[in-house]
């Protein structure tokens, strides 16, 4: 069987890469790992280029956007709620804080300002700044120039906050513990950093795109599943790749665990770059200064999911982060390799059901390995961590399932568990991500190109890598 | 109102006194106002203990700009570089880590622990020079404003990025990697040993309030490795004399080019008319008119402390109230009746002249950050031990030593504040952590001095103790340095300017800001 292209990996940015191919006439295959399709609705902000130029309107996508977008639990049992309408967000931090109310407003509009560059920087290859090419050099003026038009203090804005600590950011602006909080957390977010981290400002911003002025949390979507029912492209399930075949430098297909093997001129892989480069090609064919600059992708997973049962609990986004200094001591168990004594905790609590965002534990431990023992322990403390800052689920929590950064590894297939594929650190964005020479989707092997979150734009933007991919790989591929 | 000057230059740190040089080297008149007895500002050396001197603050000379030195001859104006040429870090398991002068024992040293690393460490220094080159002529350059539009901050950005263009793509890597990474995330991607990680990555916290684990100390590791570098001059050592000399030197080439320098006159504030100044108001009453007035002190005190409030824009004083100071570190001074006794290396051998560093393992390093993240000092801080009068022996009574230890972190923004209590117990935790390693130095000691980051302040004026005038973090570098578009040493005022390490390039004995300040004054005519 041959195919034009061979896409590994059925996630969002796997199938979004698929269809844009599809779309010009290719003859694409997508291998999944897994059996079964993920039920889990897609985090992350879709870019309407996507939506738009897929036309899954017409196919039922829909974004969810929770309003309000989160309720941080304060520590006298009250909440702090937080709205798409700055004014209503406005009258809620006026509870905690008068002088933080007067000053939402302007925040919103300011971090809504400097996420629109990064919206700009999205929706294409990172720039190339070391480009010689006229064309590229017109698109960064032109980039430049659109930064200006946003104003003096938009230029200065993103110049100072880029490699702020999200702690300086929110120390600049705000009094109140409980709103830093839950701020800074957008800051942290898969982050083996704590919010006193430089860079973290960036993730902050990097989880504001694409939401409205005041929103910090990126939507959820059924887009995954609306592309895996989208009509052009093959999709075939329980299908490992076992080895990216290549031949003379470039790419031939590959071959799965079955031995079964697939011919195509291209692949590309939305397997994070680490295991797309380590795990499936043999290494003979690349630099060994290549390969060690993936060896040195920081993807240290950090992030549990935890599964809850809260029977007739109704509480919407509910977060754990009740100051930054609690993120801060988090973080600082995650250092020495242990899980957070008191983990940050976040999830979408509807129809008495969690699925929890669970935020220290380290994929490596100090002192042994993740065994039964210890997700029991870490399902415990989740349960302590909700009903200490949340009344009316104290006692009421059940867990139903324990993921560690191990098991989301052997489950989704990525590497230490980062879901991200990769730490959204300065230094492993725009150009660098996933290593220098390798940002515009192309690797040094002819016809592989990448795909996933591992490259730019990274996590959280859904189907924005997966669609900047195929556009490169449109541009080159023969008819 | 006796005299009328070109310049008043305000403080009589080594920038300011290396301005008032400069400008004084073109033909103007030039007076130095400084608060203390004493000219040199964190750069001193002083006899605290009779028979005992010290340089009270900064205690080596690393990154003093070699253009200085010979444009105003200061060798010819005493100042004389002692080599400080190896390291040693103890290890808890009474092993140690040794870097020597002698690069092939460096690398035997180093084998010893990781033939790995000794292979990494020949790369890995090649690297770092290409890096501290790179950056070389970004020191030397005015930065240009981002936000404007002028021909000449276009100009300026222009050369910058062909600068940037110019390095090779893995050089331009490389250097961005420094400039946006943790000091332990970088050197986890060189080496393997981990006291050799913590005793570089040391480095990189120096003056920050960072660990390092935290993305930015990665840069401050290079800031710091530009001093190893200029050939031509050895400018990595103790000044003899102590660091005091440096600026002796400095106001020696001033006053023989016909700079004034007055001490004991410390400024209440700038006069100001029309938006122009017009000369400076002593404490005392006096005021001394000047065409121009150029502040060395940090950014919060020439902007929010020397003006009027109101004659700045908002943007401008918002920025300079948003300016990250954070003093963190702080001095222990020490009179010895004789030497210590290393466990790990006994008797008084060569490492005793070279710095001795007390950065047993990386997790020891963050660790100390970990206590000052929540407002203590460090119960076992990070410390760089130098004992000067093994090098320069006037520096102590015959037979007798002194020894400066720096010590990372002390906050200035304690929990409850510093008293003279916890400055004792402060200075307390620092011996016992040093007798850890050094058994016998306790019953060494003669006098102590103990110095934290508020009396760094109170003493030097430095403000919340900051060692470099503000943090050297990303956000504040270069074009950020104090305020965008305030970075080219210009100020909203007219005739006033500002020459310290608040400015680019920022800290360390360099030199640098207050010579840039002195061009860019005398390109306005100044």
């Amino acid at each position: 069987m041959s195919y034009d292209a061979i896409v590994i990996g059925a996630g969002v940015n796997g199938l979004v890469t698929a269809h844009y191919l599809a779309r010009a006439g290719r003859r694409v295959v997508v291998l999944e790992r897994a059996v079964a399709p993920d039920e889990a609705p897609d985090a992350g902000w879709v870019p309407p280029a996507v939506i738009k130029e897929l036309k899954l309107t017409a196919h039922g996508v829909r974004v969810e956007r929770p309003n309000p977008w989160i309720v941080a639990a304060l520590p006298d049992g009250g909440r702090l709620e937080l709205f798409a309408d700055p004014a209503r967000s406005a009258d809620a931090i006026r509870r905690l804080s008068s002088a933080d109310a007067a000053r939402w407003p302007e925040f919103a509009a300011r971090m809504g300002r400097l996420a629109a560059v990064l919206e700009d920087l999205y929706a294409a290859p990172p720039p190339d700044v070391r480009s010689r090419d006229p064309g590229e050099l017109l698109r960064l003026a032109g980039l430049a120039l659109r930064t200006r038009r946003l104003g003096k203090r938009t230029v200065v804005d993103l110049l100072r906050v880029l490699p702020m600590s999200v702690a300086e950011l929110l120390d600049d602006w705000f009094e109140t513990d409980a709103l830093k909080g839950v701020l800074a957390a957008a800051g942290v977010l898969h982050l083996q950093q704590g919010p006193r981290s430089g860079g973290t400002a960036f993730s902050l911003l990097h989880h504001h795109v694409g939401s409205p002025p005041g929103v910090f949390r990126s939507p959820r979507s059924n887009l995954g599943a609306v592309l895996a029912r989208l009509p052009g492209v093959e999709i075939r399930r329980g299908a490992e790749v076992a080895r990216i075949d290549v031949a003379a430098g470039r790419v031939r297909g590959v071959t799965l665990a079955t031995g079964e093997e697939l011919v195509a001129p291209i692949v590309a892989s939305s397997a994070d770059p680490r295991r797309t480069v380590l795990g499936m090609l043999d290494a003979g064919w690349l630099d060994p200064e290549q390969v060690a600059a993936l060896r040195h992708v920081k993807c240290r997973g950090v992030v549990a999911r935890v599964s809850l049962a809260c029977e007739g609990v109704d509480a919407g986004e509910l977060a754990v982060a009740p100051s930054m200094e609690y993120l801060e001591r988090a973080y600082d168990d995650a250092k020495y390799r242990r899980v957070s004594a008191r983990p940050y905790v976040e999830g979408s609590l509807r129809n008495g059901v969690m699925d929890a965002h669970v935020q220290y534990t380290p994929y490596r431990l100090a002192d042994g390995a993740w065994d039964a023992e210890r997700r029991r322990a870490l399902g415990e403390s989740v349960m302590r961590t909700l009903g200490e800052h949340v009344p009316e689920l104290r006692g009421k929590a059940v867990v139903r399932e324990v993921l560690t950064p191990l098991d989301l590894e052997g489950r989704y297939g990525v590497t230490e568990g980062h879901l991200y594929h990769g730490e959204l650190t300065l230094d492993q964005i725009l150009f660098m991500r996933p290593v220098p020479g390798w940002s515009r989707y192309r690797t040094s092997i002819g016809g592989l190109y990448l795909c996933g979150a591992g490259t730019h734009p990274g996590g959280a933007i859904a189907g924005g890598p997966g669609r900047n991919a195929a556009r490169v790989m449109l541009q080159e591929m023969p008819r | 109102m006796a005299k009328s000057y070109d310049a008043i230059v305000v403080g009589g740190g080594h920038n300011g006194l290396v301005n008032a040089a400069y400008l004084a080297r073109a033909g103007r008149r030039v007076l130095v106002l400084e608060r203390r007895p004493i000219v040199g500002g964190a750069a001193v050396t002083e006899e605290v203990f009779p028979g005992y001197k010290f340089s009270m603050f900064s205690y080596v000379v690393s990154l003093l700009r070699p253009e200085i030195i010979r444009e105003l001859d200061l060798p010819g104006h005493g100042l004389h570089i002692l080599p400080l040429e190896s390291t040693l870090t103890p290890m808890l398991n009474g092993d140690y880590l040794a870097a020597w002068a002698d690069h092939d024992e460096t690398r035997r040293e180093l084998y010893r622990h990781s033939p790995r690393d000794a292979d990494a460490y020949d790369v890995y220094g090649r690297l770092m020079h290409h890096m501290a080159q790179a950056v070389k002529p970004i020191l030397a350059m005015v930065p240009p404003d981002p936000t404007s539009l002028s021909p000449r901050d276009l100009a300026g950005l222009l050369r910058l990025g062909r600068h940037m263009r110019g390095l090779e793509a893995s050089h331009f890597h490389a250097l961005y990697k420094l400039m946006t990474m943790s000091s332990a995330d970088y050197l986890d991607e060189w080496f393997e040993t981990d006291v050799l990680k913590a005793t570089k990555a040391a480095s990189g916290i120096i003056g920050t309030f960072l660990g390092p684990r935290s993305p930015g100390t990665a840069y401050v590791l290079l800031h710091h490795y530009m001093g190893e570098l200029d050939g031509v001059f050895r400018a990595w050592g103790f000044a003899k004399g102590g660091t005091g000399s440096v600026s002796e030197a400095i106001a020696g080439a001033a006053r023989r080019l016909g700079a004034e320098i007055r001490v004991d006159a410390p400024v209440a504030r700038v006069l100001v008319r029309g938006g122009r100044v017009t000369g400076v108001a002593l404490e005392s009453g006096e005021e001394i008119r000047a065409r121009a007035v150029v502040s060395g002190l940090d950014p919060r005190r020439t902007f929010l402390e020397l003006v009027e409030p109101g004659l700045l824009p908002d943007d401008l004083v918002g920025d300079i109230r948003r300016f990250k100071f954070r003093g963190s570190s702080g001095k222990v001074n020490l009179a010895l009746d004789g030497l210590p006794e290393f466990t790990c290396l006994p008797g008084h051998g060569a490492h005793l002249r070279g710095a001795v560093s007390i950065s047993p393992s990386l997790e020891w390093v963050e660790r100390a950050y970990d206590d000052a993240k929540y407002g203590e000092f460090s119960r076992r801080p990070y410390m760089d031990i130098v004992i000067p009068s093994l090098i320069d022996p006037g520096m102590a009574p015959p037979g007798r030593h002194v020894m400066s230890i720096f010590v990372q972190y002390a906050p200035f923004a304690l929990n409850g504040g510093w008293t003279d209590q916890r400055r004792e117990a402060f200075g307390d935790a620092v011996i016992d952590t040093v007798a850890q390693f050094a058994p016998n130095l306790p019953s060494l000691i003669r006098h102590r001095q103990v110095l934290t980051p508020a009396d760094i302040e109170r003493i030097t004026g430095l403000s919340e103790g900051n060692i470099f005038q503000g943090e050297l973090g990303l956000h504040q570098l270069f074009m950020l340095r104090p305020a965008a578009s305030w970075a080219r040493y210009r100020t909203p005022i007219r005739g006033y300017y500002q020459c310290g390490a608040g400015t680019h390039p920022g800290g360390g004995i360099m030199g640098a800001s207050g010579r840039l300040a002195a061009l860019e004054m005398l390109k306005d005519g100044a």
